[in-house]
């Protein structure tokens, strides 16, 4: 039989090599992007060789934004125009978000949906075009390194983030031209940069103490296995609090002066660089002059800073408590990962190894570990380690469900449920003749309605008139690996269907994705034309490769000569179309294989499963003697 | 196997006898054998469909995995298996003493707030319900081996009770851990 040929050499859009995978830890204060290099994570640093990109971006300037140290330089000048801890502001409603902004100096506007804007002498801009601006840059840093475009990203998440910060996350990404492998909880990254040297069994806490947010999670590892087994946090409490609870202090101090926007930016600066500072001295003096308008100088002890801070670590301790209970476990802890630089300050590590009764790892620096495990999780899933000895199960940190009668929360599926996971729940009309349904879908632990998170309105229409109670709606949720929720109803009776990926609440809509996608484009004076031919011919490169090794390995056993000769016909079409320019042949022809080969793909996974039943009974033997 | 085949018996899918008593080193080493050939980040570079494929089968383990590994829900599963409905099962009869205990116990939960060492008698407390659940699962293990539905499906009922019990002082403890 005749082999296909799919490229000639230097012909094919990605030469056969290893993928340019990387992980990006878009923080709220500071961001990284990592690749992994010879088998082991590194972190990028840009030209002038810093690592850490001030997650700041200043619009002053109506052309390109200022990313980084230099919008930094000017967040005292534009207070307003220069954008701060934006991840704070993520897939949130403007109502939530006015406290953040008060402290911030922001100037806020209320978008679609009642998601926050910020208004700035470039206009205005929502969170998730302001974190593809730092994303942008760290994807051009990574290009610049490692030689050509990336071939895909893992970006890190809180793991105590809802779907519509998650969802923002996702789309800030796409908006900044990066291919989204998977979203990836935070503490989870850390645990796998850990992993790979350390014990390969045990059980580990994470604890991630952020610019802005709170993360603790109990993972177990298991040959390579990552298992959430719980996980919990606080996403209004950070580093920088910690910061703001001694610049309270140092205004309290100096009676309380009335301050112009950017000098309390300038304040707690200096707040955060004396915290630093305590973690190896137990007395500093801050300099105030040009902050406040009294100048001088102000002394504070590391036993002072520590009264001020203890009330937010005890706050972290008790969510630790929570996450802990939910975990159920037998054993105790055997490591803690310390994440975030925040855990360098004594009295968080010390606090943190008397409550797990264990010694904090600190061997990874604390703001890069994060990106390394991104990295690691990145480069498996481009493929790039085929042993697959990497696994990670994580969980839904908050549970999901819907509006029933009265107001109250009906929970379908519970915090800390291993994703992905599918959950069905009928449900019946309660009219005569009733032929719509609403659905209102809420994130949250809280009874009633108005206390949880609102994630989408959803409405099945065309239910056939019946008497009340005789229809019956079957509604699956689904939560797929990144966390993103995907609900379908179906009235059994009909067969009547609907579904939504969530996203009207919260978060854009596709078409709007679309067309921010475009403007952004022809902003940076991209080609639309070109990039849309890019993209479409690495898409029908992906999936000619990965049907050409299919073919190779199960070709044979899965298919009929027949089904085998149609798939590589529409192979061989493709690849003709690739010779070419059109973009919409390519699109069309790709969705036209991806069809025929729909049997083909099926039939490999039922035979992976069968594989997977058989290759099983060692390895539960192995496991059964090492007990 | 296709998922149909895997949706008819969670045991099968994990090679266990279909009984209550369960190893769950086995079950804990053919889940994360499943996971690691299933799992959507293992078709991370393939087709749309295959992806879609991968979701499903990976979530549907871990439903049984779920199902499987807690005591309730497996109780619950093997009357669905022997061909009881929810309904059949909500419908057993429940003696009148076990009503009045879990009805003494709920007292005790509902008045705790007040007390002066709230944390300890807490604890005590949910000890007694554990303790009552473990024998409640003898008592069904002991029925169903026996093939004494009835008496199986009442003791799954007990169980239900408590567990909404011991669910109510998790919530007390965690506001008590949040004053």
């Amino acid at each position: 039989m005749a082999l296909l040929h799919i490229a000639e050499p230097g012909q094919s859009p990605l030469p056969h090599q290893v993928k340019r995978a990387i992980g990006i830890d878009l923080g709220t204060t500071n961001s990284l992007v990592a690749t992994v290099r010879g088998g082991r994570p590194i972190v990028l640093p840009d030209e002038s060789g810093e690592v850490m990109l001030p997650s700041v971006v200043n619009y002053t300037n109506a052309g390109a934004p200022l990313v980084g140290l230099r919008a930094l330089a000017l967040a005292a000048q534009h207070p307003a125009d220069t954008l701060m801890s934006v991840k704070r502001f993520m897939g949130r409603g403007s109502k939530d978000a006015s406290n953040d902004a008060r402290r911030s100096h922001y100037r806020l506007a209320e978008g679609e949906e009642g998601l926050v804007r910020f208004v700035t002498s470039s206009g205005e801009l929502s969170p998730v075009e302001v974190s593809a601006d730092i994303l942008r840059v760290l994807r051009q840093r990574a290009l610049a390194t490692l030689g050509g475009e990336v071939d895909g990203a893992v970006i890190t998440v809180p793991a105590y983030f809802d779907e519509a910060q998650r969802q923002a996350t996702k789309d800030a990404a796409t908006l900044a031209g990066l291919r989204v492998l998977r979203l990836m909880n935070e503490p989870t990254a850390a645990a796998v940069a850990y992993g790979l040297d350390n014990a390969e069994k045990g059980v580990i806490a994470v604890y991630d103490l952020g610019g802005g947010t709170f993360d603790i999670s109990i993972l177990r590892l298991h040959k390579g296995v990552f298992e959430v087994l719980a996980t919990g946090g606080d996403t209004a409490l950070g580093g920088d609090d910690l910061d703001a609870s001694l610049a309270d202090w140092v205004l309290q101090q100096c009676g309380a002066p009335a301050l112009v926007a950017g000098q309390y930016r300038q304040l707690q600066a200096a707040a955060r660089a004396a915290k630093e500072r305590l973690s190896d001295e137990l007395a500093v003096d801050i300099d105030l002059t040009g902050v406040l308008p009294s100048g001088g100088s102000i002394h504070v002890t590391r036993e002072t800073f520590e009264r001020l801070i203890l009330p937010l670590v005890k706050r972290t301790l008790r969510s630790c408590r929570r996450c802990l209970r939910d975990a159920q476990l037998q054993t105790g802890i055997d490591n803690i990962v310390m994440v975030g630089g925040s855990t360098r300050v004594p009295l968080v590590r010390e606090a943190v190894a008397d409550f797990f009764q264990c010694l904090p790892l600190i061997d990874i620096d604390p703001d890069q570990v994060v990106a390394l495990g991104a990295a690691i999780q990145a480069d498996m899933l481009v493929g790039n380690r085929p042993e697959g000895d990497l696994l990670l199960l994580d969980v839904i940190p908050l549970s999901l469900g819907i509006e029933t009668m009265g107001g109250l929360v009906e929970k379908i599926v519970p915090r800390n449920t291993t994703i992905p996971v599918s959950r069905a729940q009928e449900f019946t009309t309660y009219k005569d003749g009733q032929t719509a349904l609403a659905l209102h879908i809420v994130q949250g632990e809280r009874e009633m309605v108005s206390d949880c998170r609102s994630l989408a309105h959803f409405e099945l229409r065309g239910i056939p008139p019946m008497v009340a109670g005789a229809a019956r709606i079957r509604v699956t949720f689904q939560v797929d690996a990144d966390g993103l929720l995907n609900v379908a109803a179906r009235e059994e009776i009909t067969g009547s269907q609907s579904s939504i990926t969530v996203k009207p609440s919260f978060g854009l809509s596709d078409d709007q994705i679309t067309s921010m996608l475009q403007a952004s484009f022809s902003h940076a004076a991209e080609d639309k034309l070109a990039r849309q031919l890019a993209e479409q011919r690495l898409a029908a490169w992906q999936l000619l490769e990965g049907l050409k090794s299919a073919l190779a390995t199960d070709g044979d056993a899965l298919l009929s000569a027949g089904e085998r000769e149609e798939i590589v016909a529409q192979m061989t079409a493709l690849q003709a179309l690739l010779e070419g320019v059109d973009a919409d042949a390519i699109r069309r022809q790709t969705e036209r294989l991806g069809r025929q080969s729909e049997a083909f793909a099926t039939r490999r996974m039922d035979r992976s499963i069968r594989d997977a039943l058989a290759g099983v009974s060692l390895d539960a033997l192995d496991d059964k003697v090492s007990q | 196997m296709s998922l149909a085949d895997f949706q008819s018996n969670y045991f099968q899918l994990f090679d266990l006898p279909v009984d209550f008593a369960v190893d769950l080193a086995q079950l804990g080493a053919r889940y994360r054998q499943l996971q690691k050939e299933l799992h959507p980040d293992r078709y991370a570079g393939a087709s749309a469909h295959e992806q879609r494929l991968a979701v499903q089968y990976s979530a549907l383990i871990n439903e049984a995995y779920t199902t499987l590994r807690k005591p309730l829900s497996r109780v619950l599963y093997l009357l669905e298996l022997s061909g009881m409905t929810s309904k059949d099962i909500a419908e057993q009869h429940i003696d009148g003493g076990f009503l009045i205990m879990q009805m003494e116990l709920r007292e005790k939960l509902e008045s705790m707030e007040g007390l002066i060492d709230p944390e300890t008698v807490l604890e005590h407390l949910v000890t007694e319900i554990s303790e009552d659940i473990m024998a409640l699962q003898k008592q069904f293990s002991r029925a169903y081996a026996a093939g004494e539905m009835s008496a199986a499906a009442s003791a799954c009922v007990k169980m239900q009770y408590l567990d909404k019990l011991l669910q109510e002082a998790e919530q007390i403890e965690s506001r008590l851990i949040d004053r």
